[in-house]
């Protein structure tokens, strides 16, 4: 590859550096060193445990605290040490981009010396054949003259591999600018919706690039309200499957039989679906039910079902005030000696094994959480609203529970530059690895009293294939 | 049908499903050694055996797959049990497919079916067969078409590497003038370029597969990339091909440089595949379970 020429004349060692430093990073080979030391410190990233605390690391027995430390290691990649790396790669990538832009419209030539790859003989006078090649080779095989002297003739076919390689980095580029604008400006959060109340969305945190003069986005001037929460469930049989590996070649022999079996709370979860309604004031502006991978966008926002909260109402005895417990969580039950664990509230609907579906009559599965019922293992009850079930000697009724949806909320303008540029790249590298591309240098000469095609092909892509170009070739020319 | 008779019909099928299962991870089994057996006497009728034992394989492992899919009334490549055997037969039928161009060829299918033996085994002992519902999650499309595109890349940069490492083993005995394992001098060149093609074949899938992965992680989390192990790994991967593609544009770099690299990338494969904290717990650094950076 060819540089800028920079006149003899400059000699100060600043910019004798820097013209140094500039052709390192105009090159291919530079690119490999810099993509194998990224390479490296992925590798550094997956080993320690990104995101963790020095303290819990050093209480799980972590090593080397001290170079834990000093390099980021648990938030590696935002440490400044990855950060500049990856904008060296960056670099690297535009100084090659900006270098090659200028070849990406010179004339391609052909390599001083070749030797034909093929030979053909014509069975035309030396004059029509002229005409006639050409004329198979551009309109019957779709070949683009390129150039031509008093010898060679040169074609080509396909698209540019120059070109196509080149947009699909520049791609990689408009990528990084995707991810730049995500660092700067992106920021998220989550909110608890119960139904039918209206809620701002008041983030308490924001960009890296706004943190410079606030400290938190300001709220929004519409407020979002959940109209509806519905969560859907799968009945699931379980699968009496052996644990020791005898016992499954024993099945895989048929000595054994795998079976299936119900337990008592069967129940996995298939969906949660929050119906959302984005409001100014009375007038709504944006309406969706939303659900697992399927957000509602708006103003910068989306809102994704992250869960679900449920508080249930638990009477112990004929105490007419209720208990309010967190599914989940440990209920502490005065005159019990031992705290009661609750499970998620099963409600909504349900697929039956058998396809059917069926509204589900409201379920918890409850038992005693204390250490003595932990270590014999004794199995959860099922209580239903409104029914009762006894626990250690206490009447315990599921009186009711209220519902509330979690939403996850991130406003990211990096990400439509993202899907933008990474579509293109993805365009652009399938053209360039999978379509065929040729480039051919022909002339005909007359030798022995006969008139020879002589031609040398180059091809790059999946797509080409010499052998079955030069039969084409060799049919129509004999037509 | 009343659901204890499905469950009863259930267990049959999934007994059979295993039966099957193993009896061709018993045919992996056979070729392996057969193809033990062409690498140290350098018979091509036990290569020929081998590759033969692998179609048959090959065959029975497609009427497999068809049937989970039957059995599960969904694409069968969600639970790990079901990506071994997927990842066992992609690999072993690309490899069949790349070697109908070089036919006396079978060294490669020693690496080929010790893999397809290897994933077969672990599903078996270690992974439970259990059709389970899919977590919400998973249940999305670009799941599917990610999931489906990464194993697909898989299989190739496998077969990629089984030859390059062939090339590396025969190529030092065709320079003393040998002619082992069928290859011959004018085709040893062409047999290694397919190395090159499968990995250009194979990287855009790979790229679209991240690419689809992020997309995913965008739609059901709101955060296309957090750096979790997994996605690390894959990334780790792609860099690595990026590698070897341009070490291919380098003359200094294209031979043996460029073959380690292939394989190396192969390597960074299986373990974004099977081995992601593999590396931490062999430097004994604890795995906490966090990854939002
Ligand atoms: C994330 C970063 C990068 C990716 C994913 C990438 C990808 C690729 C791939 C797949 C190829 C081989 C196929 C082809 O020729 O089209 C290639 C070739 C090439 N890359 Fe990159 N690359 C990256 C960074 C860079 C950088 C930083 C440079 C700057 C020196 C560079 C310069 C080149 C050149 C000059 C070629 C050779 C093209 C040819 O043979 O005509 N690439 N790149």
């Amino acid at each position: 590859m060819r540089f800028k020429k920079i006149p003899e004349k400059i000699k100060s060692p600043a910019k004798q550096l820097l013209r140094w430093t500039y052709r390192k990073l105009a090159s291919v080979t530079t690119s490999i060193y810099i993509l194998s030391l990224m390479a490296v410190f992925y590798m550094i990233g997956t080993i320690f445990p990104q995101g963790a605390s020095f303290s819990d690391y050093e209480k799980a027995g972590g090593k080397a605290i001290w170079f834990v430390a000093s390099f980021d290691l648990l938030i590696f990649f935002s440490s400044p040490l990855f950060l500049c790396a990856a904008l060296l790669l960056l670099t690297n990538l535009g100084i090659c981009c900006y270098e090659r832009y200028p070849s990406l419209f010179a004339k391609r030539v052909f390599p001083d010396k070749f030797e034909p790859t093929r030979s053909l003989k014509l069975t035309r006078h030396n004059d029509q054949s002229q005409t006639e090649v050409s004329k198979v080779l551009k309109d019957e095989m779709g070949f683009r003259l390129v150039s031509k002297d008093n010898t060679w003739i040169v074609m080509e076919k396909g698209l540019s591999r120059r070109r196509l390689t080149w947009l699909y980095h520049a791609g990689i580029i408009l990528c990084f600018v995707g991810f730049i604008i995500t660092w700067l400006f992106a920021f998220e959060g989550s909110i608890t919706l119960k139904p039918g109340k209206a809620v701002e969305i008041a983030p308490k945190t924001t960009g890296n690039l706004s943190s410079l003069w606030q400290k938190k986005e300001p709220p929004t001037e519409w407020a979002l309200i959940l109209d509806g929460f519905q969560t859907e469930y799968v009945e699931t049989a379980k699968l009496d499957y052996p644990k020791d590996k005898f016992s499954r070649l024993a099945i895989g022999l048929g000595w054994q039989l795998p079976r299936y079996e119900i337990k008592s709370d069967n129940l996995a979860p298939k969906d949660w679906k929050s119906s959302l309604r984005v409001a100014r004031g009375v007038k709504t502006i944006a309406q969706k039910t939303i659900e697992i991978n399927d957000p509602l966008k708006h103003d910068g926002y989306t809102f994704y079902q992250e869960g679900f909260e449920q508080r249930l109402k638990v009477r112990v005895g004929n105490n007419p005030i209720p208990l309010e417990v967190k599914a989940d969580e440990e209920l502490i039950v005065p005159g019990l000696d031992e705290p009661v664990k609750f499970g998620t509230v099963r409600t909504g609907r349900v697929t039956r094994l058998d396809g059917s579906v069926d509204k589900i009559k409201p379920y918890v599965m409850a038992r005693s959480a204390g250490k003595s019922a932990l270590k014999h293992e004794v199995k959860p009850e099922r209580l239903d609203l409104h029914g009762s079930i006894e626990l250690d000697g206490a009447f315990l009724t599921l009186v009711g529970f209220e519902e509330s949806s979690v939403i996850s909320y991130r406003y990211d303008p990096g990400v439509l530059v993202l899907w933008f540029s990474g579509i293109f790249v993805l365009i652009t590298m399938t053209l360039r690895f999978y379509t065929g591309y040729y480039f051919l240098a022909y002339n005909i000469a007359l030798s022995n009293g006969s008139v020879f095609l002589d031609v040398h092909v180059r091809a790059s892509g999946l797509g080409a294939d010499t052998d079955k170009l030069y039969k084409r070739m060799a049919h129509l020319l004999e037509r | 049908m009343p659901t204890s008779e499905l469950l009863s019909r259930d267990a049959y099928l999934l007994s059979i499903e295993l039966r099957l299962f193993w009896l061709i991870a018993f045919i992996y089994c056979l070729s392996l050694v057969l193809f033990i057996f062409h690498l140290i006497t350098r018979q091509n009728t036990a290569g020929r055996a081998g590759t033969t034992l692998l179609w048959i394989a090959a065959f029975l492992h497609i009427g497999l797959i068809l049937f989970r899919t039957f059995e599960a009334g969904r694409a069968p490549f969600q639970t790990l049990f079901e990506t071994l055997s997927w990842f066992a037969c992609s690999v072993t039928l690309t490899w069949l497919y790349v070697s109908g161009k070089w036919k006396d060829v079978h060294l490669p299918g020693l690496v080929i079916s010790g893999l397809a033996l290897g994933a077969s085994l672990y599903a078996l002992f270690a992974r439970s067969p259990a059709i389970d519902p899919l977590s919400p999650a998973l249940d999305s499309w670009w799941f599917e078409w990610h999931v489906v595109l990464a194993f697909f890349s898989y299989a190739v940069f496998v077969v990629s590497a089984a030859i390059e490492m062939t090339y590396l083993l025969v190529k030092p005995m065709i320079r003393q003038g040998l002619t082992p394992y069928g290859f011959t001098d004018d085709m040893l060149e062409g047999f290694h370029k397919s190395a090159f093609r499968l990995v250009i074949f194979g990287y855009p899938l790979l790229t679209f597969a991240i690419f689809s992965g992020a997309a995913w992680a965008n739609d059901a989390w709101g955060r296309f990339w957090s750096w979790d192990p997994k996605e690390t790994w894959s990334l780790i991967t792609w860099t690595v091909f990026t590698i070897y593609l341009h070490s291919m544009t380098i003359p200094r770099f294209k031979n043996l440089p460029a073959s380690v690299i292939n394989i190396i990338g192969f390597i960074c494969m299986m373990m974004t595949f099977l081995g992601v904290n593999w590396l931490a717990k062999l430097l004994g650094i604890p795995s906490l379970h966090i990854y939002a950076v």
